[in-house]
C-alpha cells in the first residue's frame, strides 16, 4: 500500500519453500510465472519495485524518467566483488544489479504540458504493437489473461520513402484505391498476392495452389521479390512494413540478418491472418488499453488466480547456494528471511553471481546456456529508444498508427530501420488532444542509434532547436510545416539487449527491437520448457469459468 | 457493442486478508458458503446479473485473487471499477483500522475523476462469530467512519449465515449503476480478444 513506508517492516512470507521463485515483473517472467502456476507448481513471484511491469512497464510521465535514471550507469554505485560469504548451511552470493539503460536525455519543452498527470501511461518498451494474429495474443487467450485486457485497433501502417509517407495497403480494396500505385504496378502486386495466397494454401476456388519452390523458400526474400518484378516502392512495404526487416536486404555487406523467402512468407501469412481477425480492428495490429504494461500484470493475475503468491517491493539481497557444488538452492530477502525453490528465474536486472554453479555442467552434453534464440543472433547489441509528446497528430486523419523508415531512407547512414507508432488518448495512454510516439532502431552504439531516431523524429515533428543539430537530414518538404506537430516532452534512451540464461537461475531477456512479442515469447517458451520439459506452456484451453457468456446464476 | 460496458459494471472487494471477501462474493452469487478457509485461489471474478428500473446489468464482482495478502494489487486491477466494496472483520480491530488505507490505496491507484463522490460500501462481516461475544469493533464506531468519509453506506454482515449479503450487494449494485461512466469516447470500439473475435470479415486481407 502506498501508505506502508516504514521500509524496515518488511513482512514475513510464509510458506519458505517453493517449486519457482520469480524475481522481476516484466512480460517474460510474469509469462512464465502464470504458465508455471497454472502447471500446478508452487510460485512466489518478487519485485523489489511497488509495480508490476519491470522493464515492460508503463509510467507516469515523471515516474518513467525516474526508472530510467535508477537504472542508469550513475545510479548504482556497485560495491567491488564480493566472494561468497559463508554463513553456516550455505554460502551466500550478493546479488547485484546491473546498469541497463545510457545516454538518457529527457527535455520538455512545453511549460503548459502537465508532467505530473495521471492520464498518461508511457511504455518502456515501445514502440511495441501486436498482430492481431501474433502468438502472443493466443496465450492470452489460453491463459485467460485476456479477461483482462482490451486492445484498439492501430488504424494504419505508412512506409517512408523518398521524403514521403506512403499507406501499406492491407487488402485487396486497400490496393485498388490506393492512388500512389500505377496500374502496371498494381497489377503486379495484385499477382504478387496470388502468388502468395496459392503458396499459404489461401488461394481463392479455382486460383492454383502453387507452392513456392523449395529453392526459392531459402534464397533471400529480396531476391524473390526481385524476380517477382515488384516495384522497389511496393518491394520496400513488404520487406520494411509487413517482413519488417531490420536491415537493409539489398546490401549485402551492410545486411547483418537477411530474411529468407520463407520467412518472408510466413510474415505474408501472420499478416494476412491478423487483417480481419476482429471484427472491429480494420488493419494488422492492435495496441492494449493503457498501455503495454497491463500485459505483464494480467499474466501475474492469471498467475495469482492460479496461486501464485505476489510481494511487490521486496528486494532480494543475494542467493543461497549449495556449500560443496555452489548450486542454487535459494534467495535470501531484504528482510533477512530465507527462502528455497528448485529454480529462479530473474529479470534481466540481476546479474547472476559466478559463483552460482550449474547442476547441468556435470552432464556436458545438457548445453545450459542458450544464446542462440533467434535463427541468427543480431550481432547489434543496443536498442534506441525515443518517447515523443506531442499536441497533434502525425496524420491528420488518423490517431493510432505505424510509420517504418527502411533503412537509408532517412540518412545515407542508416543501417537499420526505424519504425515509429503514435498512439492517441483513445488507448488512454496520455490525456485528449495529447499523442504519444515512440520510436526505436537496432544499433551498434549509442550515437548511431540516436542520430537515426532523430532523423526520424525531425521527419514527423517540429522540434524545438533543430535547425541548429548537427546530422539533421533536410527538413523533408512533402510534410507540409504547417501540418508537423509541435513536440512538447522526449525521452531518449539506449539501452543494451542481454542474453537469455537457462538453468536453475534463469535470466529473462530485455525488451527486444522488434516491433511486436513473437522473440521475446519465443525465448520464454524456451525457458519454460528447459525448466519443465514435462510441461506445456498453458495447456489447451480449458475454457475459464468466468468467461462472460456464462452467468453465474442463483440456481 | 456501445452499450455494452455501460451495461457491464465493475465491483472491486478490498480488505485484508481473512476478512471474508470471497465468502461474501460467493454467499451472494452462488448462494454458498464454505467454513474452509484458504487463502483465495482459483477465482478471478464471479458475474451476476441484476435488474435495476426495468434494465438488466451485468454485475461482475471482483476478487482479490490472493494479491491483498502483501498489499500487491497491481494498478490494472483497480482500473475501471464502477464501485469499491471495503470489507473488514468485525471481530478484528486491525481489519478496521485498515480501511483507510485500502479506500486511500484504491483512490491513488484507480484515480476516479470525482473522488469525492466515487461509490464505497463498508461492510462489517462475520457478525455471526461467537455470537458477537468476540466483536471488538462497534456498528457506531464503524459509522462514524463512515460518515466522516463522505457518508460510506454501511452494512453489517455475515458471509456464513447469508445475513444482510443479498441487501448489501443491492446497494453496491445501485451505486455502481448510478456512477456515471466517465470516458466512454474510447469505450465503443475496443477490442475484447476473447470475445466475438475470429470471425473473419469477408472483405479480408487478400496477401
Amino acid at each position: 500500500m502506498a501508505e506502508t513506508d516504514a521500509a524496515s517492516d518488511y513482512p514475513s512470507i510464509d510458506p519458505s519453500t517453493f517449486d519457482l521463485i520469480v524475481l522481476g515483473t516484466g512480460l517474460p517472467e510474469s509469462i512464465l510465472a502464470a504458465a508455471a502456476s497454472s502447471a500446478g507448481k508452487s510460485v512466489l513471484h518478487l519485485d523489489p519495485n511497488p509495480f508490476y511491469g519491470s522493464h515492460f512497464s508503463s509510467f507516469l510521465l515523471h515516474s518513467f524518467s525516474s526508472f530510467l535514471h535508477s537504472h542508469h550507469p550513475t545510479a548504482s554505485e556497485q560495491p567491488p566483488p564480493s566472494t561468497p560469504i559463508d554463513a553456516g548451511e550455505f554460502s551466500v552470493a550478493d546479488l547485484k544489479t546491473r546498469p541497463l539503460y545510457s545516454h538518457i536525455e529527457i527535455s520538455s519543452y512545453s511549460e503548459t504540458l502537465d508532467t505530473s498527470s495521471r492520464g498518461f501511461s508511457i511504455d518502456l518498451s515501445g514502440p511495441r504493437i501486436l498482430f492481431c494474429a501474433d502468438p502472443v495474443v493466443d496465450l492470452m487467450l489460453k491463459s485467460g489473461a485476456s479477461h483482462h485486457l482490451e486492445f484498439k485497433s492501430v488504424d494504419a501502417s505508412f512506409v517512408y520513402r523518398e521524403g514521403k509517407i506512403w499507406p501499406v495497403p492491407d487488402s485487396r480494396e486497400g490496393i485498388f484505391k490506393d492512388r500512389s500505385l500505377g496500374l502496371t504496378e498494381k497489377s503486379q502486386l495484385m499477382r504478387f498476392f496470388k502468388l502468395a495466397r496459392g503458396h499459404l494454401g489461401l488461394a481463392e476456388e479455382g486460383g492454383e495452389e502453387r507452392r513456392v519452390s523449395e529453392e526459392d523458400l531459402e534464397s533471400p526474400f529480396v531476391e524473390f521479390l526481385q524476380k517477382q518484378r515488384l516495384p522497389p516502392k511496393i518491394k520496400s512495404m513488404i520487406l520494411y512494413a509487413i517482413a519488417m526487416a531490420d536491415y537493409d536486404q539489398e546490401d549485402p555487406v551492410a545486411c547483418k540478418k537477411q530474411i529468407k523467402t520463407k520467412d518472408g512468407m510466413e510474415s505474408l501469412a501472420l499478416y494476412h491472418s491478423s487483417v480481419g481477425r476482429f471484427h472491429n480492428a480494420p488493419g494488422a495490429f492492435i495496441y492494449p488499453i493503457y498501455g503495454q504494461g497491463e500485459l505483464p500484470q494480467a499474466f501475474c493475475r492469471c498467475a495469482a488466480v492460479k496461486g501464485a503468491l505476489y510481494v511487490l517491493r521486496m528486494p532480494v539481497t543475494s542467493l543461497l547456494l549449495d556449500k560443496e557444488y555452489g548450486h542454487y538452492k535459494g534467495v535470501r530477502l531484504a528482510s533477512g528471511q530465507d527462502l528455497f525453490s528448485h529454480q529462479l528465474v530473474m529479470d534481466p536486472s540481476f546479474i547472476i553471481p559466478q559463483s552460482v554453479s550449474s547442476p547441468s555442467l556435470d552432464m556436458p552434453h545438457e548445453g545450459s546456456y542458450l544464446t542462440e534464440v533467434r535463427n541468427t543472433p543480431s550481432p547489434l547489441m543496443k536498442v534506441a529508444r525515443a518517447v515523443c509528446i506531442t499536441r497533434g497528430s502525425i496524420q491528420p486523419d488518423f490517431s493510432n498508427l505505424l510509420v517504418v523508415y527502411p533503412p537509408r531512407s532517412l540518412l545515407p547512414e542508416q543501417v537499420t530501420s526505424v519504425r515509429a507508432v503514435q498512439l492517441s488518448s483513445n488507448v488512454l495512454v496520455c490525456p485528449p488532444d495529447l499523442f504519444v510516439i515512440y520510436l526505436s532502431t537496432l544499433c551498434d552504439n549509442a550515437d548511431q542509434g540516436k542520430e537515426a531516431l532523430q532523423a526520424a523524429m525531425s521527419s514527423l515533428l517540429v522540434l524545438p532547436r533543430e535547425s541548429s543539430k548537427h546530422g539533421t537530414p533536410e527538413v523533408n518538404e512533402d510534410i507540409k510545416v504547417e501540418t508537423k506537430p509541435d513536440l512538447l516532452w522526449s525521452a531518449l534512451y539506449v539501452h543494451d539487449l542481454t542474453e537469455v540464461l537457462s538453468d536453475t537461475v534463469c535470466s529473462c531477456p530485455m525488451p527486444d527491437g522488434n516491433i511486436d512479442y513473437r522473440d521475446l515469447l519465443k525465448s520464454t517458451t524456451m525457458l519454460f520448457h528447459k525448466m519443465y520439459p514435462q510441461e506445456q506452456l498453458f495447456p489447451e484451453a480449458v475454457v475459464s469459468e468466468n468467461t462472460e457468456d456464462d452467468k453465474a446464476s442463483i440456481d | 457493442m456501445a452499450s455494452r460496458r455501460r451495461m457491464l459494471l465493475k465491483v472491486i472487494i478490498l480488505g485484508d486478508s481473512g476478512v471474508g471477501k470471497t465468502s461474501l462474493m460467493n454467499q451472494y452469487v452462488n448462494r454458498k458458503f464454505s467454513n474452509q478457509y484458504k487463502a483465495t485461489i482459483g477465482a478471478d471474478f464471479l458475474t451476476k446479473e441484476v435488474q435495476f428500473e426495468d434494465r438488466l446489468f451485468t454485475l461482475q464482482i471482483w476478487d482479490t485473487a490472493g494479491q491483498e495478502r502483501f498489499q500487491s494489487l497491481g494498478v490494472a486491477f483497480y482500473r475501471g471499477a464502477d464501485c469499491c466494496v471495503l470489507v473488514y472483520d468485525v471481530n478484528v480491530m486491525k481489519s478496521f483500522e485498515n480501511l483507510n488505507n485500502w479506500r486511500e490505496e484504491f483512490l491513488h491507484q484507480a484515480s476516479p475523476s470525482d473522488p469525492e463522490n466515487f461509490p464505497f460500501v463498508v461492510l462489517g462481516n462475520k457478525i455471526d462469530v461467537d455470537s458477537g461475544n468476540s466483536r471488538v469493533v462497534s456498528e457506531k464506531k464503524a459509522k462514524a467512519w463512515c460518515a466522516s468519509k463522505g457518508n460510506i453506506p454501511y452494512f453489517e454482515t455475515s458471509a456464513k449465515e447469508g445475513f444482510n449479503v443479498e441487501a448489501a450487494f443491492q446497494c453496491i449494485a445501485k451505486n455502481a449503476i448510478k456512477n456515471e461512466p466517465e470516458e466512454e469516447i474510447y469505450l465503443p470500439d475496443t477490442i475484447d480478444v476473447g470475445a466475438g473475435g475470429r470471425q473473419q470479415r469477408s472483405s479480408g486481407c487478400e496477401c
